[in-house]
């Protein structure tokens, strides 16, 4: 009671990456981006929709993605987000250190 | 980066708008796909909601991104508690109210105290200056000893410890002593009271006041002028060209600005003088309760009041000059003491030339003289510490009473704050936010309290200037008490504010939520609040009560003349320039013509008004005879004609004083019925002689009078009505005091007298233009602000304690909803429930009562001296006390009580 819910994130900071890794692909709005990671991941990937867009203002504020009024497919007014040249520098990093993280826990786990 | 942050910041509220513009057609969205899946749009959009999660904390998350968090809660708090303070209006101005007369209170006597008992004097180190007094000896047996070696004084003289009596007036001959090779003072100064003055500036004339000082005045005090030059030893000897310092404020007013005022002639009653100073802006002479408007050398004296003054510079026995001196580096207070002890025991040996004399010497005696001089000190510091001592009282009420009402608001929002906690709201954010509204109601409360201490300090010491003529006392409002105060209230506002949040806060919510109401523990908080509460506001009623009865008492003391329908004013038209010979002439002219006002039934002129006939001296010093008897301790009174019938003196036998008795002819006085017959017992005293103590004539005894009380009201003396009134035109008197009887106001007719004396002379000014019942009350104006203030406490003090009781009662009522519903569904009687409330108000009231009288009856004491013909445990006032306390009481519990008396017992059995 009183206390709030503890956001369930197997890897921190790994819904940023996948953000960018989306954004990396082609441009999109908040809906379009959670569509895209459930589908590629064939749904194994559950997020909880409700932090993406904490998550897309975090970006946007560090300066990685950008955020602009413009019109969906099916002709709605959304927010419609590009990656930016330091977004595409982050996502390497990013794409670095997370492979370095799941080969060294593959390792371990005695799977690789 | 920081620019990036600021541009999110700016469009914050644009930011907040678009993004929930995206969640909801994400939702949407959602939706759709969802519905397109084959649910129902229903289920589709919960089911959306659903998997979204918690917008608003997510919203809230990104937000608090773009805007520091504390920043962005902190402007919901205050918007929030804005909606709270305003939807609980009376309880939140109560809170602010009882703050702002607390700190308001609290401030502006202690502003007031301070400017009175501790400012320094506005000059360079004030710490080494030391006042000169003396003391006489303490007398052997219980009766007041005069001290003989003085012949004569022009001053004060005020009690000391067991009896003996303190001055600090010297000869100027004690002055040249100490000044001659003084080994403990760098500078020693004199300086006089030169009083009102006829102060003619380009044709102009005003009434200033005046200080005569010696050379060394300036120098001793090290004040530098504005403009211009100080007075120095060159200007303060015999046969120097006149010359005046005046104060800057008058340099403003009455001559265009310091600079210009260098250099002016100006009359002095008529004398021609120089100003060759300004005096700085903060100084103000030695007496914090006298502003001078001009300063004189010493010597100027002897030009302005004629060659007899002469005399004050070499008669050893008489006692008129004050002194301050400064002391030497290193030198400190009590060496000083001892090395000049001695020497003015010698010098005033040396004057004593009889054995009656030299039984009783004055003692030289040193006192710090940072502070300046303490005549409003002597007269007031008690009496402000009482009044400290009494707004501390309320403070604390004050303080009990935002402690209970915010512990009965919280218990009453306990339920709110359960319902707010299990909506996700975290503990620390919904304590942040009770504390916040907590600070705004004690800010806006501290904020009112400026205002109000602001507006205090002027109204004190517009209560207090009453007793003075001139007063000009500098008080400001002291910040640093108000700091004080004001954090003091604060944190009583935190900490209560704090506890009840804290607690209402605590993890199980399930059984406020299920209930809603508190537990015990506070309320018992709260019956302690409230039982203090009644407690103190017992003490100030009491003393309320006290001063009440005192001034009462002082109002009904019989005074033998006509206290209404009087108008008194002064006139010196020796200052204005005429000839002493001219005088009576003059005088009694200007009488008729008072007398020919339409509206004026009589007009007379005395010495000085009835009540001030023991301050300002009588008219004949010394004791008079009748025969070889000695007239003990009668006073005398100039009186012109028609005195006793404007007084309403009724005259028992013979005549009163008229227009017969000129300059010239016999000399004659009328006597109270009391001297008649203390002296002449049955003879009829008609006709018989009273010899003069000086002068060669004889009055002879016209009239006899009733008796009458001359002076004070509150001394014994004064009830002493033993006088002799003498014709006031065959005594010399520069100063006069008309008293004209009048129909209606008599401040009505001030605009008539100004026109005449104008008529008669346009250069003499007419002052302390007051009524005979003003002027009493003047002469007892500290009992008349007692009474008035306590009054004013004791009502703020009941008042707090009401609403106290009222919110504690009020809550208690809500809290017991449900038991009463029972009750009275049981089928107890309505007026068991108005008495179930009503009967613990009383026991609460009889706690406090319990606590209260024995402290009552100790504290009273403490301010017996205060008070007149009234003892400290007067039963009369305590239980007056107690019966308003009582009734109070239940005025304030009966408005719950009524409200549990008509619940519906119905409607209480299914509330929750």
């Amino acid at each position: 009671m009183g206390r709030k819910p503890k956001k369930n994130e197997s890897l921190p900071g790994s819904l940023d990456m996948l953000i960018l890794r989306t954004l990396s692909r082609r441009d999109l709005h908040g809906y379009g981006i959670v569509q895209f990671i459930q589908q590629s991941s064939s749904n194994d990937l559950l997020i909880e929709e409700g932090s993406l867009y904490p998550a897309l203002q975090r970006l946007e504020l560090n300066g990685w993605i950008d955020g602009d009024w413009g019109v969906t497919s099916n002709n709605r007014r959304a927010r419609i987000y590009k990656i930016t040249a330091a977004g595409s520098k982050q996502l390497a990093v990013e794409t670095r250190q997370y492979t370095r993280l799941t080969l060294a826990i593959a390792r371990v786990m005695g799977t690789e | 980066m920081l620019l990036r942050r600021l541009r999110y910041w700016m469009a914050s509220a644009r930011s907040a708008e678009s993004l929930r513009e995206e969640m909801e057609l994400h939702l949407a969205e959602k939706a759709a796909e969802l519905q397109a899946d084959g649910m129902t749009p229903d289920r589709a959009r919960a089911e959306a909601h659903r998997r979204f999660g918690n917008a608003g904390l997510k919203r809230e998350e990104s937000r608090e991104l773009w805007m520091t968090r504390f920043w962005s809660e902190l402007s919901q708090d205050i918007r929030y508690g804005w909606r709270t303070i305003a939807a609980n209006k009376a309880l939140s101005a109560l809170v602010v109210l009882s703050l702002a007369l607390g700190i308001g209170a609290n401030t502006a006597i202690y502003s007031l105290m301070e400017s009175i008992l501790m400012r320094s004097l506005p000059v360079a180190d004030p710490e080494s200056l030391v006042v000169l007094n003396w003391r006489s000896q303490p007398p052997q047996n219980a009766n007041r000893q005069w001290v003989h070696v003085v012949h004569g004084l022009q001053g004060v003289f005020w009690p000391g410890d067991k009896g003996a009596m303190i001055s600090g007036i010297f000869p100027y001959g004690a002055f040249e002593t100490l000044r001659a090779d003084n080994p403990a003072f760098s500078t020693i100064f004199g300086y006089v009271n030169g009083r009102s003055r006829n102060l003619t500036v380009r044709g102009q004339s005003i009434t200033a006041n005046s200080e005569f000082v010696t050379g060394e005045y300036f120098r001793g005090l090290a004040v530098s002028p504005a403009a211009g030059r100080m007075i120095t030893a060159e200007d303060d000897r015999p046969g120097a060209p006149p010359v005046a310092v005046v104060s800057f404020a008058a340099s403003q007013s009455r001559f265009g600005g310091p600079s210009s005022a260098i250099g002016q002639s100006i009359l002095v009653d008529k004398v021609p003088v120089t100003v060759i100073g300004v005096a700085p802006p903060e100084f103000f002479g030695v007496d914090p309760a006298m502003a001078p408007d001009l300063y004189l050398p010493l010597r100027t004296n002897v030009l302005l009041d004629g060659a007899a003054t002469e005399r004050l510079f070499s008669d050893g026995n008489f006692y008129w000059l004050e002194m301050m001196g400064r002391l030497r580096p290193g030198i400190t207070m009590a060496q000083a003491q001892a090395a000049l002890a001695p020497r003015f025991h010698q010098w005033v040996a040396a004057t004593a030339t009889t054995d009656g004399e030299r039984a009783n010497l004055p003692a030289l005696m040193l006192n710090p003289g940072a502070a300046g001089l303490g005549s409003l000190r002597r007269e007031y510091s008690k009496p402000l510490y009482v009044l400290l001592a009494m707004v501390a009282l309320i403070l604390a009420i004050t303080c009990a009473n935002i402690a209970n009402l915010l512990l009965a608001r919280a218990s009453a929002r306990r339920r709110e704050m359960a319902v707010r906690l299990s909506l996700g709201a975290g503990r620390l954010r919904v304590v942040r936010q009770l504390l916040t509204e907590s600070v705004m109601l004690a800010s806006l409360g501290g904020a009112l309290g400026v205002l109000f201490a602001i507006w205090g300090v002027r109204s004190l010491t517009f209560l207090f200037s009453r007793g003075q003529e001139n007063f000009t006392l500098h008080a400001e409002l002291n910040w640093h008490v108000l700091g004080v105060t004001a954090a003091l209230s604060v944190v009583c506002g935190l900490l209560f504010g704090l506890v009840p949040a804290i607690q209402s806060t605590r993890p199980d919510v399930m059984p406020a939520l299920k209930n809603g109401r508190g537990g015990g523990a506070r309320h018992r908080a709260q019956n302690v609040l409230v039982v203090a509460q009644i407690a103190i506001s017992f003490l100030i009623l009491v003393a309320a009560g006290l001063f009440v009865r005192t001034l009462e008492n002082l109002h009904s003391v019989p005074l033998g003349y006509a206290r209404e329908n009087i108008l008194l004013f002064s006139l010196n038209a020796s200052q204005a320039g005429h000839r002493q010979s001219e005088l009576p002439a003059f005088y009694a002219d200007l009488r008729r013509r008072f007398e020919s006002i339409p509206g004026i039934s009589s007009a007379t002129l005395c010495r000085s008004s009835i009540i001030s006939s023991g301050r300002a001296g009588g008219a004949i010093q010394g004791a008079m005879k009748i025969g070889a008897v000695t007239i003990d301790g009668a006073r005398t009174l100039g009186a012109g004609p028609r005195f006793f019938t404007t007084m309403q003196i009724p005259i028992l036998a013979g005549r009163e004083i008229d227009d017969r008795d000129q300059p010239g002819s016999t000399s004659v006085a009328v006597i109270s019925e009391r001297l008649a017959r203390t002296y002449f017992g049955n003879d009829n005293p008609l006709g018989r002689r009273i010899a003069l103590p000086d002068e060669k004539r004889e009055l002879e005894i016209i009239g006899v009078s009733a008796n009458l009380r001359s002076g004070s009201l509150k001394s014994n003396e004064g009830g002493n009505p033993m006088a002799v009134f003498v014709a006031l035109s065959q005594f010399s008197a520069d100063r006069v005091t008309y008293a004209l009887r009048t129909a209606g106001d008599p401040l009505r007719y001030a605009g008539n007298v100004r026109e005449l004396v104008r008529e008669a002379d346009s250069t003499l000014p007419v002052t302390n233009i007051v009524t005979q019942a003003a002027e009493i009350d003047r002469s007892i104006n500290r009992e008349i602000i007692f009474a008035k203030l306590c009054t004013g406490f004791a009502l703020l003090a009941l008042l707090m304690a009401s609403v106290g009781l009222y919110g504690t009662m009020s809550y208690s009522v809500t809290r017991q909803f449900g038991e009463i519903g029972i009750r009275m569904a049981l089928g107890a009687p309505r007026g068991a429930m108005v008495w179930m409330v009503l009967r613990r108000v009383l026991l609460l009231a009889a706690a406090g009562l319990a606590i209260s009288v024995p402290a009552a009856l100790i504290a009273s004491r403490l301010v017996k001296s205060f008070l007149f013909q009234t003892q400290p445990n007067d039963p009369r006032t305590l239980a007056l006390a107690g019966v308003v306390l009582l009734s109070a009481a239940i005025l304030a519990g009966y408005a719950p009580a009524r409200r549990a008396s008509r619940i519906d017992p119905l409607v209480a059995l299914r509330h929750d």
